[in-house]
């Protein structure tokens, strides 16, 4: 399997079709000179109903992390009623391990700026705010520079070549957050786009009925609308003719795994960076053909298939298929956001698990008890063990609280509990000896038995 | 961490005559940002970023402000203010140094990194150089694994760090 020609990257140079050096800020006039903004001009001819069909026929599944089909996520907008609608766009990543959002915005911006476009048109949402992590202080400049331009030749704004949507003049704003992961959930991002903390809401209602201001808000990673503009001007069939299919005998609301995706690969390999390839592409063909091999020709010891809540791959899944089954065919939460990160043989999973432990109990947003106790505890708790001062109770115990944590039985708000749940389940469980060769039977303890004299 | 609250009962507030979010920030606000947002506390966020980059830090008086710009009350805004890691409620030095501790730039040795930052400054993670000028953090990933370990100095990323380049770094800015 290889990606015949570069599709997200077209105008980002990428091995194996370029070379990172070469790579530079595509501005509005070199995007349009290749062929840019063309899908959505072609677009605005046909009915906002047909370009929704279009998208919802390619199968494209979001690449925000959770994977959801973006086509049917659209359609479950509610008829307009006159009032204002929106699109709030997801560049908060923050996931550790997860950087391609940034490629994009950093050379290629007008792409999604088409894809936003287009979204708009095919959902009619007359306004969209890009809601960007307040670290990314440079991307946030390259936006507004890239909006600018947008507004310019009206692709935004009053007189847009759009005309009306939803009765309004399209917009498109940048907005930036201020350091907080949580908000890269999507209603804790609409909690802070309106103006309040990140605390993720309680759905139902989805973001689709209710969202932001309450009104109906369609949610999308930047990724995932960058992919719209060559869907739209290529077809479903072109699309799908990418990636691993659904399993044999599914029936077709079972989602397959369309496409190129942006695999972000970061750790012990020769050369890290963001790669284009076909969904489904195995670990092993990813860090040997495109990253060069192992750092320092080391051996292969474990892998986050994408951002560190859906856990790790084990030594003996070095040759997993990079799609969105790799949770249910590899034991770990999913695809993620495909930000690989690579650890070899010389890796201390104690210190691993503590690390990400540390995030989630940093990260927590403290709504939900559960989360909020249960991320601390479990750090506090690989810290004393990777100090040498752990018991082999404790190792239990970590298996119990990362299993009580987990949001899909319904005990929190929202899905960063799940992700610390598989994180450290995973790892315990995929690298059980280094965890006991870490540990110390637990001291027996002698109580003062009650009447014993007597 | 967005959830500690902070003991701010017995906190003396500092005020000053002259306001923080001053008449020509507000003209500037009202044009370019309220009117993008149906409500004004959608403002909140922006308006804090325009109070931080000019001040350095959000006082509490800048706090006030802001709630009577945005016509909410004080305790909305702090409340948005304190979840925000990058919001400053205490002054901090002229220069932040943030180092990246996440799982990637750990495995490509932040620690050492950071050690040769501590010695160079001689101040911990979420301390301030007794002369002022470096704020010195450590933060979760700043989404640039792919050239880890990396840190942000006054906004500006540094990739594929290594202890020379600290020392280049903080010494251009000394
Ligand atoms: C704790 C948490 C953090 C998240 N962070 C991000 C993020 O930084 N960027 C992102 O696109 N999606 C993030 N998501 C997923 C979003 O909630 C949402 O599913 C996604 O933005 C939808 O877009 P998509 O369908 O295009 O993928 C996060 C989810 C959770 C639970
Ligand atoms: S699961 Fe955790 S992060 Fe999510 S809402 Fe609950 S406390 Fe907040
Ligand atoms: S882990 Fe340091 S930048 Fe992502």
């Amino acid at each position: 399997m290889a990606l015949k020609e570069p599709v997200l990257t077209k105008r980002i140079p990428t091995p194996p079709f370029g070379r990172f050096q070469d790579r530079t800020l595509i501005d509005y006039a070199r995007y349009v000179a290749t062929g840019g903004y063309e899908a959505l001009r072609d677009s605005l001819k046909q009915p906002a109903a047909e370009v929704l069909e279009l998208v919802k026929d390619s199968e494209l599944r979001g690449r925000g992390g959770a994977g959801f089909p973006a086509g049917l996520k659209w359609s479950f907008l509610p008829p307009q009623d006159g009032k204002p609608r929106y699109l709030a766009v997801n560049a908060d990543e923050s996931e550790p391990g997860t950087f391609k959002d940034r490629l994009l915005i950093d050379f290629d911006p007008h792409l999604m700026l088409e894809g936003i476009a287009l979204c708009m048109h095919a959902c009619q949402l007359d306004t969209a705010y890009i809601y960007i992590r307040g670290e990314y202080h440079h991307q946030a400049k390259v936006l507004e520079a890239a909006l600018a331009e947008a507004y310019e030749n009206r692709i935004f704004g009053p007189g847009s070549i759009m005309g009306t949507v939803n009765e309004r003049d399209p917009h498109c704003y940048v907005h930036r957050g201020a350091g907080a992961y949580i908000c890269g959930e999507e209603t804790g991002l609409l909690e802070s786009l309106e103006g309040k903390r990140g605390w993720p809401r309680i759905k139902p209602p989805f973001p689709a009925v209710a969202g932001a201001f309450g009104r109906p808000t369609i949610i999308n990673n930047v990724e995932t609308l960058a992919m719209v503009p060559p869907i739209v001007e290529r077809g479903p069939d072109w699309f799908k003719s990418m990636g691993t299919q659904r399993p044999q005998n599914a029936p077709p609301s079972v989602p397959a795994s369309y496409g190129p995706k942006l695999y972000g690969v970061s750790g012990h390999v020769e050369r890290p960076g963001v790669y284009e390839e076909e969904l489904g592409i195995r670990l092993s063909e990813l860090i040997e053909g495109l990253c060069g091999g192992m750092r320092g020709g080391k051996g292969f010891k474990a892998a986050v298939p994408g951002g560190i809540s859906m856990g790790v791959l084990g030594t003996d899944q070095y040759d997993a298929r990079l799609d969105f089954d790799v949770g249910r065919n590899y034991n770990c939460l999913g695809l993620g956001t495909a930000g690989v990160i690579v650890m070899d043989e010389d890796t201390d999973m104690v210190a691993v698990a503590r690390n990400i432990a540390r995030f989630f109990s940093h990260e927590s947003c403290g709504q939900c008890t559960p989360c909020r106790e249960g991320s601390a505890w479990i750090y506090k708790t690989l810290c004393r063990i990777e100090a040498g001062r752990g018991t082999t109770r404790d190792l239990d115990m970590l298996l119990e609280l990362a299993g009580s944590m987990g949001a899909m039985p319904g005990t929190t708000i929202c899905g960063l509990a799940d992700g610390t749940n598989w994180a450290v389940r995973t790892i315990l469980n995929k690298f059980p000896e280094e965890f006991e060769s870490r540990v110390h039977p637990d001291p027996s303890i002698s109580l003062p038995v009650a009447g014993a004299t007597a | 961490m967005a959830w500690i609250v902070k003991d701010s009962a017995n906190t003396q507030i500092e005020r000053r005559d002259e306001p923080y979010l001053d008449e020509a920030m507000k003209a500037e606000l009202e044009k370019t940002i309220i009117p993008r947002y149906p409500t004004r506390r959608a403002a909140t966020l922006p308006v804090l970023h325009a109070i931080q980059h000019k001040h350095n830090w959000v006082p509490y008086q800048a706090i006030e402000e802001a709630a009577e710009f945005l016509g909410l009350s004080p305790s909305e805004v702090l409340d948005t203010a304190t979840f925000y890691e990058e919001f400053f409620l205490r002054p901090k030095g002229r220069y932040l140094v943030q180092v990246c501790q996440s799982i990637s730039c750990e495995l490509l040795g932040h620690t050492k990194l950071l050690d040769r930052i501590r010695d160079k400054l001689g101040i911990e993670p979420g301390q301030t150089t007794p002369d002022g000028r470096f704020t010195l953090m450590t933060v979760e990933c700043l989404g640039s694994c792919g050239t880890a370990p990396c840190a942000l100095v006054e906004g500006r990323l540094h990739e594929d760090l290594t202890e020379a380049d600290v020392d280049r770094v903080l010494d251009e800015l000394k």
